[in-house]
């Protein structure tokens, strides 16, 4: 066994789990966050998407072991039950989603690319959710919800067309 | 996955060490991209992983008096935002941007890439056009190879199980040499090369010189087509000409047909992506 211990949402947490045991499964089921879900489990949907460190990863590729004192965040982080976080409600808003079980790893994705900080046209965003698969919407009303939370969070705005495209 | 000991050394030596300790049961771990989805299949457990990833020799960018060092652990999403990248190996940063999607970019790192030696890698043909060389660390020291040595076979390189990748070197002369990469899949992100290409040439006096056209997904590693850069060099710089080597570029692969595209569309492939990359070098060498 491996023992973990690692900071998810902010808070500190400790696992004892095999060595084979990937992120998604410690965080799902030793740690009771079931918000990123297991989709492919070979890096190809993003429904598992969480951030570590900061950045966007597919949490079923990465080892338990390797996230070792890794800050992590999930869905479950973003709001509490009074309060959507502004991408959720962005996304409630336009009705960017269906079933829903590609949502908690659009949203991360798109909190990754929020946070950098970065100026966004239409194609980053596409870029930035290329990795995230969806079996239901078309992903219009997805790109146009993280429009709206990019605008919302940021005050700028995504130019409506593409000033770097060829 | 089939149970395995997990070890994650904080130093190069004590990641060595364990190789040593354990080969030829063992096996490296970084981004885990290719070798997770790897692990998850395989019938019979490695024995040990050792997870390189905290390594922090395997880490950065720089120049060097050799050229520029880029760190077998460097992220395909570092090498996108590397100032350095893009001021003397641009091609490198359009090449890192076609692995994948950003998930997969932000784990997994050149080094996996490069020893995964699978023929579509995506990383290979513009490092090869660029003459990278590559230091691998063993029990024995370190040694330099060109990394045209380092892929062997499909899936299969020149390291041993006791060895690591360190770095990736673009050699000195070969900075800011004017180059082009491009990527032909079945959608934009997330898919696979059916070909991908990169050229790369100096212009000098009018005429072509030190010409590297490189190829993937197109023969059990990432090749050269020798034919075709030698119909460029020393010649004067020509459209023609470039459209003609793209042509004999084709004899030199041998693609396969299956259910992604068959033989003939990946020749046509090789032909555009081979003139493209071309014209790509010759837009930098001229601007
Ligand atoms: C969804 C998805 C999409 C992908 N798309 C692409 C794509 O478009 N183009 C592309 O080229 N690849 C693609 N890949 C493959 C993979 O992401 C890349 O090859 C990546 O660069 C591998 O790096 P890694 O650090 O994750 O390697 P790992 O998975 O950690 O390791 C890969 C192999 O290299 C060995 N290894 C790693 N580092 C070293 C080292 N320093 N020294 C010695 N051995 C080492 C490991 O033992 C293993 O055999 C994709 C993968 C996934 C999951
Ligand atoms: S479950 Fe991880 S990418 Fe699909
Ligand atoms: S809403 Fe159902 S998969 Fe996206």
């Amino acid at each position: 066994m491996t023992d973990i211990t690692l900071t998810v949402n902010g808070e500190e947490k400790t696992a004892s789990v095999p060595p084979e045991t990937t992120l998604l499964k410690m965080l799902r089921e030793d740690l009771n966050y079931t918000g990123a879900k297991l989709g492919c489990d070979v890096g190809d949907c993003g429904a598992c998407t969480v951030l570590v460190d900061g950045i966007a990863v597919n949490a079923c590729l990465m080892l338990a072991g390797q996230a070792e004192g890794k800050n992590i965040e999930t869905i479950e982080g973003l709001s509490t039950l009074e309060e959507y976080h502004p991408i959720q409600k962005a996304f409630e808003d336009v009705a960017s989603l269906q079933c829903g079980f590609c949502g908690p790893g659009m949203i991360m994705s798109t909190k990754a690319l929020i946070d950098q900080g970065e100026e966004l046209t239409r194609d980053d965003i596409k870029d930035a959710l290329s990795g995230n698969l969806c079996r239901c919407t078309g992903y219009t009303k997805i790109i146009e919800g993280v429009i709206d939370a990019y605008e919302e969070i940021t005050g700028k705005k995504v130019p409506e067309t593409n000033p770097r495209a060829a | 996955m089939k149970p395995f000991d997990f070890i994650q050394p904080q130093t190069t030596d004590a990641a060595l060490a364990a190789l040593a300790e354990h080969s030829p049961n063992v096996r490296i771990l970084n981004g885990g991209t290719d070798y997770v989805v790897e692990l998850k299949h395989v019938a019979q457990s490695p024995g040990v992983v050792v997870d390189i990833s905290r390594l922090q020799d395997l880490k950065g960018i720089e120049i060097t008096d050799a050229g520029l060092r880029i760190g077998a652990g460097v992220t395909h999403s570092e090498i996108m935002a590397d100032p350095l990248i893009a001021e003397h190996a641009p091609a490198m940063i359009d090449a890192a941007h076609t692995v994948g999607a950003v998930q997969t970019r932000n784990l997994g790192t050149l080094g996996g890439n490069l020893v995964t030696c699978v023929p579509s890698m995506d990383s290979g043909p513009t490092l090869l056009a660029l003459d990278a060389q590559v230091t691998i660390l063993g029990p024995k020291g370190s040694r330099q190879i060109p990394l045209s040595e380092f892929f062997v076979f499909v899936r299969k390189t020149a390291l041993e199980p006791d060895e690591l990748l360190l770095e990736i070197i673009i050699p000195k002369e070969n900075l800011g040499k004017p180059a082009g990469f491009i990527k032909f899949g079945l959608r934009k992100g997330q898919a696979l090369a059916l070909v991908n290409a990169a050229s790369a040439f100096r212009i000098e006096d009018g005429k072509f010189k030190d010409v590297r056209i490189a190829l993937g997904a197109v023969a059990p590693v990432v090749i050269r087509a020798a034919k075709a850069e030698a119909i460029l060099e020393g010649q004067a710089v020509s459209e023609d000409l470039i459209n003609e080597a793209a042509k004999i570029a084709v004899t030199e692969a041998s693609p396969i047909d299956d259910f992604r595209a068959s033989k003939e569309y990946r020749n046509d492939l090789i032909e555009v992506g081979a003139r493209r990359t071309m014209q790509a070098a010759l837009a930098a060498a001229n601007a």
